[in-house]
């Protein structure tokens, strides 16, 4: 080994060692811990899938699991579809000295305590909040709507003001990069500037979108706060249940068993959809 | 003696083999080159004389002192870096005396003098408070001289230091470099990849491919006699005819027959296109060829001639000083050109 | 133009939660709803009166404090070595490393968890708080550090060293300076985040709360709710103050290296 690769392993090697003690090895016991069980407050560590087992044929995990994933969907969906205009007009009609502004803007209100966010939220869609009273004091409805709080909805509709500038950057970053003569290319070449936009735009930006999807999609299986506070009954996750099992139930072989399936679902689904954008961007 | 002295260099970054096999004897004060394409190794050159790559083998030393082991920082050498490197958070003067810092043998008080002197010396009189980065890339440059000059190294690095200037600028500093190696008598290295500079620059150039040194010499002798193909094509303009070598002659395609030896089989012939001349009517030469002009390149004061000729599809450049009494010649035009065997430069294939 | 209205009324969205807040921590009454009542400053007098919330900030500030600290010193060293060396298994540790960045927060609180409680059978303290609130903050230090890196030209130190400094006192005299701006940036950004994370705070806290977990038990209580507006209001200033401040570093940092600002960090 040369002197740059040892120089170089020596001085990450800190914060790599870091990483191995506090996240790989953490990780490695919740997947041991997965096949263990737990009576009281002892763990048997003798190997078994009683967990996962019971992890997959109780309907209720089952339904949390695949509910998670819908409204991770959902916010997925919402978020970058939301996020890609707010991107697009920074990146080609904002003027280059105002740009860092404007994503200082957006990111601001990311910084705010997240809890008084999500419980501003609650205030926000409740039966008697903000938006039912402005709704009947334009007249617009008689009655408060009452479909918006303690729901998925209103899940959706949190978390996707939550992970709003996690889908801007990205989606920034990679209008930012596409060379503007490849535009007035494709306008030369014939394009209107819609198919420009489908055809040049779009396909090039698609690496910025798959990030913003994966940067949304993957934590927000985790959150568990959110459910809690305007989720309802309907709208509770799988994050919920990991939390019930590890600090209600002392359960903490079940809590890591689900954990492990919904990050390994998380992962799968993830893997099939770069792959999906993938060979979308090569047929293009 | 010579000042910097490389024996039997071998460089492998992995696999990759950058340097191979190169020895370069450099004289005290002489202004040295190594040119070549990138990726030819210069650059990684340059660096081994500077300390910045280790060698796999071989040995350099640096006024007769082996250099194994000894860091950048303690080598008699200075760079002038490709990106200038000038040290943005710093004021001009602050750069200039930066490498003063560790050099107990300069006392303190005299240090405000030295910087203002080699402030002087590359032209930049009263820069001293001015922030870098509010420099033009042709100060930048002046500052990074200063910088390296200031410390009266044993040898003075410059790894492409032109290739950042426009060419009004260029042929400006090329000059001024010239001159100011001859004013401090310091060995230069220089590094590049234009054959133009270093043939106006240098009084030796090595001239570098896939990490070999392919031919060293003044740039005269480069110009004149390059001894492969390689190294004349990179060097100046040049044709290459076909020919055949057969009992001390050759049978060049398109010109004729030359008394030149050579060994027997197909050969390349080179041709300088000043070395050609387009006969004025009535004008004439001991050899001549007929031919017509295919295409034409006016350049002010020279005009390149592209002359089809017969028998072959390769075109001869010939190039032709303007004179006002001369018109340029018009494409299709017949012209007969006279040509001498001595410039020919031939190549086994 | 329907563009920009657009953007500006996603920019509404974004800042509906946070206009709100003081509207109600200004108001005189204990419901959290429309039609506001008179003006009132006594949820911010309560705030001083509160024990529990001040042993809870004094909690918080000193893991922000440590975990941002640390965070930031291995953030460097890796995104020095990301930015400098060639080295085998580069793309493999720096992905371990920047993993928390989109690994779900509950899924770094569980595992820590086990390992602390099941496998140790350490007590949980604020240091386990500290443990993993660097571990996520590496990565967002990294991210601000390796725009400062980028930003530098490799051979600035190069040139120090050739002119006589030692690797050390090329980093100090040369980088050090330029990429100032950008460890004070980590710092402030990673302070924000430990300052405001809950969900690995709320399992891993000991009898310790940090200021999240107080608040979240605060938001229990119907009648407590606009001390936490009032609290919200002076954490988002708080917040707001500390942002610009890394934005104002960040340009600072820009501007010194001589180059064009291309963006914020992240």
């Amino acid at each position: 080994m040369d002197t740059e690769a040892r120089r170089g392993l020596l001085l990450i090697s800190p914060t790599a060692l870091y990483a191995v003690a506090l996240l790989a090895m953490p990780l490695a016991a919740v997947l041991a811990i997965s096949f263990a069980t737990q009576d009281f407050l002892t763990i048997d560590w003798t190997p078994t899938l009683a967990n996962y087992a019971e992890a997959t044929g109780e309907p209720l995990y089952r339904q949390l699991l695949l509910r998670s994933v819908l409204i991770a969907g959902a916010v997925t969906l919402v978020t970058v579809l939301l996020a890609f205009p707010v991107a697009y007009y920074v990146s080609f009609y904002v003027a280059p000295s105002r740009k860092s502004l404007w994503l200082f803007l957006i990111t601001i209100p990311f910084w705010t305590s997240y809890l008084i966010r999500v419980f501003l939220w609650k205030v926000i869609l409740g039966f008697n909040g903000v938006f039912n009273t402005s709704l009947q004091g334009l007249g617009i409805v008689e009655e408060p709507l009452s479909f918006l709080l303690y729901n998925a909805n209103a899940v959706v509709i949190t978390l996707a003001h939550a992970f709003a500038p996690f889908a801007i950057l990205p989606i920034f970053v990679s209008l930012e990069r596409i060379d503007r003569s490849l535009l007035e290319a494709a306008r030369d070449l014939g394009e209107t500037y819609l198919t420009t936009f489908f055809r040049v735009t779009l396909p090039l930006a698609m690496p910025g979108v798959t990030a913003a999807v994966l940067i949304v999609f993957i934590p927000t299986i985790g959150d568990y706060v959110t459910p809690r506070l305007v989720g309802g009954p309907d709208g509770l996750m799988i994050a919920n249940m990991i939390q019930t099992q590890f600090l209600r139930l002392n359960n903490a072989p079940l809590g890591a068993t689900l954990a492990v399936l919904s990050m390994l679902t998380v992962g799968l689904i993830s893997i099939a959809f770069v792959l999906l954008t993938r060979r979308w961007g090569r047929t293009q | 003696m010579s000042i910097v002295s490389l024996r039997n260099i071998e460089k492998y970054y992995g696999e990759y083999h950058a340097l191979r096999d190169v020895s370069v004897d450099i004289a005290q004060g002489e202004f040295f080159s190594l040119l070549g394409p990138s990726g030819c190794g210069k650059t990684t050159l340059l660096r081994t004389i500077a300390g910045f790559e280790d060698v796999t083998s071989g040995e350099v030393a640096i006024a007769g002192q082996e250099m194994a082991g000894v860091p950048a920082n303690r080598r008699p050498t200075n760079m002038v870096f490709q990106s200038y490197a000038i040290f943005p958070h710093l004021s001009v003067a602050k750069n200039v005396a930066f490498g003063l810092r560790r050099r107990a043998d300069i006392p303190k008080q005299s240090r405000a003098t030295l910087v203002e002197d080699a402030l002087n010396m590359v032209g930049l009189d009263g820069y001293g408070a001015r922030r870098a980065h509010a420099l033009s890339g042709g100060q930048r440059q002046r500052v990074a001289l200063a910088r390296a000059l200031i410390l009266k190294p044993k040898v003075l690095l410059l790894d492409e230091p032109l290739s950042a200037l426009d060419k009004k600028m260029r042929e400006q500093m090329q000059s001024e470099l010239r001159r100011l190696q001859r004013h401090v008598g310091i060995t230069f290295i220089l590094v590049t990849h234009d054959q133009e500079e270093a043939l106006t620059m240098s009084d030796r150039i090595a001239v570098m491919f896939e990490g070999r040194i392919a031919q060293m010499g003044s740039p005269e002798a480069l110009y004149r006699r390059p001894e492969t193909r390689a190294v004349a094509e990179f060097i100046g303009m040049m044709t290459f005819l076909e020919g055949r070598a057969a009992s001390g002659t050759v049978e060049v395609e398109g010109l004729g027959r030359a008394e030149i030896a050579a060994p027997e089989g197909a050969v390349a012939v080179g041709v300088r296109p000043e070395t050609l001349t387009l006969l004025a009517p009535g004008e004439t030469a001991a050899r001549e060829t007929a031919g017509t002009v295919a295409d034409r390149a006016y350049y002010g004061d020279m005009t390149y001639y592209d002359i089809a000729l017969p028998g072959t599809d390769t075109r001869l450049t010939v190039s032709m000083k303007n004179r006002l009494s001369r018109a340029v010649l018009e494409p299709g035009t017949e012209v007969r050109l006279g040509w001498e065997p001595d410039a020919l430069l031939v190549y086994a294939t | 133009m329907t563009l920009r209205a657009y953007v500006i009324a996603y920019l509404l969205f974004l800042y509906a939660p946070i206009a709100l807040l003081p509207l109600f921590a200004f108001n005189d009454s204990t419901i959290i709803a429309f039609p506001l009542d008179a003006f009132t400053t006594r949820w911010f007098a309560e705030l001083w009166t509160v024990e529990a919330l001040h042993a809870a900030l004094w909690n918080s500030l000193l893991i922000a404090v440590v975990s941002t600290v640390l965070a930031t010193l291995l953030g460097l060293a890796a995104a020095r070595a990301a930015a400098k060396y060639r080295f085998p298994g580069k793309r493999g540790l720096m992905g371990m490393i920047m993993l928390p960045l989109i690994l779900p927060e509950i899924i770094v609180a569980v595992s820590l968890l086990v390992v602390v409680i099941q496998v140790l059978g350490w007590p949980l303290s604020r240091w386990t708080i500290v443990a993993a609130h660097t571990l996520i903050c590496i990565p967002f230090s990294i991210a601000i550090l390796n725009g400062a890196f980028q930003n530098l030209d490799a051979s600035l130190e190069e040139a120090a060293v050739d002119l006589g400094e030692n690797r050390w006192s090329a980093f100090r005299l040369v980088t050090v300076p330029l990429i100032a701006p950008g460890i004070v940036a980590s710092l402030l950004v990673g302070f924000t985040i430990s300052l405001d994370e809950f969900i690995i705070a709320f399992f891993l806290s000991g009898a310790e709360p940090t200021l999240p977990v107080y608040i979240w038990g605060l938001l229990r209580f119907p009648a407590r709710l606009p001390v936490v507006m009032a609290l919200g209001t002076l954490l988002v200033l708080a917040s707001i103050l500390l942002l610009v401040l890394a934005e104002i570093m960040r340009r600072r940092g820009v501007a010194r290296a001589g180059l064009k600002d291309k963006g914020g960090f992240l």
